[in-house]
């Protein structure tokens, strides 16, 4: 993690190594990252939460999650597989994660553990996961 | 003793439908839970069966007002997906529709949020312009909304006379200079019912991530068009108004200062108009993908929107098109907002963050 936590300007986001512009993101490639590590390594450094996005893999091969952060106007990208359907919260570390996790939850059924959730965003009373997964399983 | 007031979905206080429960002591908001998806459309399942044609369509019906800045969105995150480049020309057009939209919908909130102050005269004032901004849209596009104007490499129309948009531009900035931004930042009927209410902290703003107008209005100096450059935003030269009060009056001078940034850039546009193409040669209705995930981001009106797309090689439809809109991260905020107001502020307070909910149930 010290490189996530030593990024202090514009400059160094370029320059280091574990990062590589692809896509309009910066992409950290380290696949041993956790994710409150990383929420803890983006609020030292005042970036900007901004958005978790679910990828289904084929054969029901489980869901990529990527988490989006921005600092100072560039994009940080960090990828997450998930083999079962579950990842811990960042909720408690990043308040802005709050209504993403929710609908990641709602739309897909991925637990995010240790927190609770509220009655539903998107469905009131509803089921999760018939959204947006494919192959819903009840 | 404590009850609970519920506010919507249907409420003559709300423009669209959404849900606020809020616990009150008399007339003061302890607290309020949130509840959206009342119409939720499920547009991103639905854009993993559109082509790439008929996805910038789709994507076009996210919302309403900012139509332009969600194809164009998603059209910057195929080019990188195509590997095409949008002529000068092109960037420039786009950056031309971008603030035209962005006028529309300040001016169009700027009467909603007089017509929540009672301020009657002052709402019907800003109706007649924004009829007058739609007159520039319809002028070049040929549309009122949905303007049909990105494609995957450029635009579809051409803006043939720049000197005539541009006088109907300067008529516009006239008219705001006149009436909107001396009524809202100087008359006492919008100070008394803006100034103090709807506090929302900077750090609550960092915290909450919130985007646009709202961050700006709570001293976060964030913007894309100049910490991410894209379309021809590089090559204009204006300033990023930001007023650290964060209450709802701070909401109202940051759109009523961005009112007049937008003019400002967009008689740089017109003036620089640079000649050539508007988009790549052929007929635009064969594109071929690299596989691969690509992402882009756009100032809108309210803030930042982003398009994450994926593509396998060679296909049509994509395998997925996430949608990450300004209402979404903004909205939370209201919760904060209304803490320890009075009862009778909370539809101008919710008002100012200029909530979207076509977007938020997309």
């Amino acid at each position: 993690m010290s490189s996530v936590e030593t990024i202090p300007n514009n400059a160094l986001i370029a320059e280091a190594a574990p990062y590589c512009e692809k896509g309009g993101v910066f992409w950290y490639s380290d696949s041993t990252l956790n994710v409150r590590d990383v929420a803890r390594a983006m609020n030292a450094v005042q970036a900007r939460f901004i958005t978790i996005t679910t990828y289904e893999l084929p054969a029901n091969g489980g869901f990529r999650l990527e988490y989006h952060w921005d600092l100072m106007g560039h994009l940080l990208g960090f990828t997450f597989p998930l083999a079962a359907n579950t990842i811990e919260s960042i909720y408690d570390l990043c308040e802005a994660a709050d209504w993403i996790e929710r609908e990641v939850h709602e739309e897909y059924r991925i637990d995010f553990t240790g927190r609770e959730y509220e009655p539903l965003l998107l469905r009131e009373g509803g089921v999760c996961g018939v959204n947006l997964q494919k192959e819903v399983v009840q | 003793m404590s009850y609970e007031i519920p506010m919507g979905p249907y409420h003559p206080g709300l423009e669209e439908p959404y849900k606020l429960n809020m616990i009150c002591e008399g007339e003061t908001v302890k607290d309020a839970r949130l509840h959206i998806g009342f119409n939720f459309r499920g547009i991103e399942h639905l854009a993993e069966t559109r082509n790439y044609i008929q996805v910038i369509a789709l994507m076009e019906r996210v919302c309403g007002i900012c139509s332009f800045i969600h194809t164009l969105t998603l059209c910057q995150a195929m080019e990188k997906l195509t590997g095409l480049t949008p002529p000068p020309r092109a960037r420039y057009i786009r950056v031309i529709m971008g603030e035209l939209e962005r006028l529309h919908s300040h001016v169009l909130w700027a009467g909603i949020a007089a017509k929540l102050m009672g301020f009657k005269t002052m709402f019907m004032t800003c109706f007649e312009i924004r009829e007058k901004v739609m007159d520039v849209l319809q002028a070049i596009s040929g549309n009122r909304v949905n303007y049909a104007m990105n494609r995957i490499g450029g635009v579809n129309r051409d803006i043939e006379d720049p000197q005539s948009i541009l006088a109907m531009v300067e008529a516009l900035e006239k008219e705001m200079t006149r009436t909107i931004i001396p009524i809202f930042t100087t008359s006492k009927t919008a100070t008394s019912r803006c100034a103090g209410i709807g506090v929302l902290t900077t750090e609550k703003a960092r915290s909450l991530g919130v985007v646009g107008p709202v961050a700006r209005a709570s001293g976060l100096g964030q913007d894309l068009r100049k910490e991410a450059p894209y379309a021809a935003y590089g090559e204009m030269d204006f300033s990023v108004p930001v007023v650290p009060d964060g209450d709802v009056r701070a909401r109202l001078l940051v759109r009523a200062l961005e009112i007049m940034e937008s003019c400002k850039i967009l008689r740089q546009a017109l003036a620089k108009l640079p000649p050539g193409e508007i988009a790549p040669p052929g007929d635009g209705s064969k594109f071929s993908f690299t596989g691969g995930t690509a992402t882009a981001r756009v100032e809108a009106p309210r803030g930042e929107v982003m398009y994450s797309v994926s593509w396998k090689e060679g296909a049509r439809m994509p395998s997925r098109v996430h949608v990450r809109t300004p209402t979404y991260v903004n909205m939370p905020s209201v919760r904060f907002m209304v803490q320890g107001a009075r009862l009778a502020d909370v539809p101008l307070i919710q008002a100012a963050v200029d909530p979207c909910y076509s977007c938020t149930d997309r």
